[in-house]
């Protein structure tokens, strides 16, 4: 007929890229590192909590230490005095490394037009996913996460590396 | 009991000079606004205004019956028939009203002890919606704390709270300074406060309770009051490197503390100074070597 019987061998294997399987990997367990600022900071642990349970994505491992960490969620307000600690925190992560700016402090400044406050941590750091809410709940942390997983799946490795590529030819 | 007095609106002045980031011009809800009054509570205040307000109420009364007499006298003179008497206005009453506290005379033996012990060091003590407040002479807060915290029938044992407010309307002050006392065995709490004018510097109260030490140094980062005999006086909130004081009434909400943080691109900026200050504290060369 018209359908094809898999052979032995396809039964058996599954042929895949390994830049799929490696971008699966990360995708499906980003570690985020233990950090909050703010009110946010609350509905992250709410996320990371029974009802919500970060950890069905694969994100449930806050690390205790950014060396071990590969997602940091900025969630609340950065003041100028906390901003070189951030900067510190991420340089001290390994790649590949993903930053979640979560809520309108740390995406704008939020309601803090003032004399403290840094407005959008994307001034100190690349930033992936932007959520917005005051505070967001964790469904919208959930869904950014998965824009964020997503992002990862389309990642490349030619597309980090592509600088380099280009310069030596 | 008179009305409430409500201070009058302040006028807008002009925006300081000053490194502004916005426009003033533009946003007149970002100008800084000085206050012209001193809501500074006070028993003193408060019947000098009473006393005021009543004298004010005698002097109209007086004006309506002279300009009764003169009617009278002009009605007779044209023959007519004499105007009406006036009569006095009564204060509204409305018991629907919101009973506002006003201070009142200290009747409470705290108080008075605090003020046969330091005598003229005392300035003024009051109550006010049952809160005891006593406000010493600037120079005496530290004998003033000693008392209160060791005295037998005082016994305040802890520092709950240590605040100070800009007053720039007021004369012969600039800042007043609020400690906050609790006596946990007596459950009692008792406010002292002193007047101090710009550039005094007021005795540290580490001495008698050492949580003052993070308070002073937050007064001093938010309003600039140093204090005497602290054992570390730098900033606490504010980076180290910060200008001006953040809650002074001068100091605007947006502009003189902004800046540009430009460290994510440029990793010259801020992160390499720390680093190498921290590379030179440790012997460390970081910089690269060049090929020559």
């Amino acid at each position: 007929m018209g359908v094809m019987q898999p052979s032995a061998f396809e039964q058996i294997l599954i042929t895949t890229k390994v830049e799929k399987v490696m971008n699966w990997s990360r995708a499906t367990s980003v570690w985020p590192v233990t950090f909050g600022l703010a009110c946010c900071a609350i509905e992250m642990m709410a996320a990371g909590a029974s009802r919500f349970d970060f950890d069905r994505f694969g994100a449930g491992i806050f690390r205790a230490t950014p060396r071990q960490a590969d997602l940091m969620i900025i969630a609340g307000t950065v003041t100028y005095k906390m901003a070189p600690v951030i900067k510190t925190l991420y340089d001290q992560m390994p790649e590949p490394k993903w930053v979640i700016a979560m809520g309108s402090c740390a995406t704008a400044g939020g309601p803090f037009d003032s004399y403290h406050t840094v407005q959008g941590v994307d001034k100190i750091i690349p930033v992936d996913v932007f959520i917005p809410g005051c505070p967001p709940r964790p469904e919208s942390l959930i869904y950014g996460f998965m824009k964020l997983q997503d992002k990862i799946m389309t990642s490349s490795l030619a597309d980090r590396y592509k600088d380099i590529f280009e310069e030596v030819g | 009991m008179t009305d409430p007095i409500i201070p009058q609106a302040p006028e807008v002045p002009e925006a300081p000079a000053g490194p502004y980031v916005y426009d003033y011009a533009a946003s007149p809800q970002r100008q800084v606004v000085m206050p012209k009054t001193v809501p500074l509570p006070s028993y003193r205040t408060y019947q000098a205004e009473v006393k005021a307000a009543a004298e004010a109420d005698e002097a109209k009364w007086k004006k309506m019956q002279a300009d009764y007499e003169t009617a009278k006298a002009k009605a007779e003179a044209e023959g007519k028939d004499a105007p009406k008497p006036p009569v006095r206005p009564v204060p509204r009453k409305d018991d629907n009203d919101v009973k506002i506290p006003w201070p009142q005379e200290a009747k409470d033996a705290d108080l008075l002890l605090l003020q046969a012990a330091l005598g003229d060091k005392v300035e003024e003590i009051f109550e006010q919606a049952g809160e005891l407040t006593c406000q010493v002479a600037k120079d005496a807060i530290l004998e003033a704390l000693h008392l209160c915290r060791d005295h037998a029938d005082l016994k305040y044992e802890m520092l709950a709270d240590q605040s100070a407010t800009h007053y720039p309307a007021a004369a012969g002050f600039a800042f007043s300074v609020v400690y906050h006392l609790t006596s946990i065995s007596r459950r009692k709490r008792l406010r002292l406060r002193i007047l101090v004018p710009e550039g005094f510097v007021p005795e540290s109260a580490c001495a008698v309770y050492p949580s003052a030490n993070w308070m002073e140094r937050e007064i001093f980062d938010m309003l600039g009051i140093g204090f005497a005999n602290h054992p570390d006086m730098t900033r606490i909130l504010c980076p180290d490197d910060w200008e001006g004081h953040a809650l002074r009434k001068d100091y605007p909400v947006v502009g003189w503390g902004q800046r540009d943080v430009a460290f994510r691109e440029d990793r010259g900026g801020m992160i390499e100074r720390i680093a190498l200050q921290k590379a030179g504290q440790l012997g460390i060369n970081l910089k690269q070597p060049k090929a020559e």
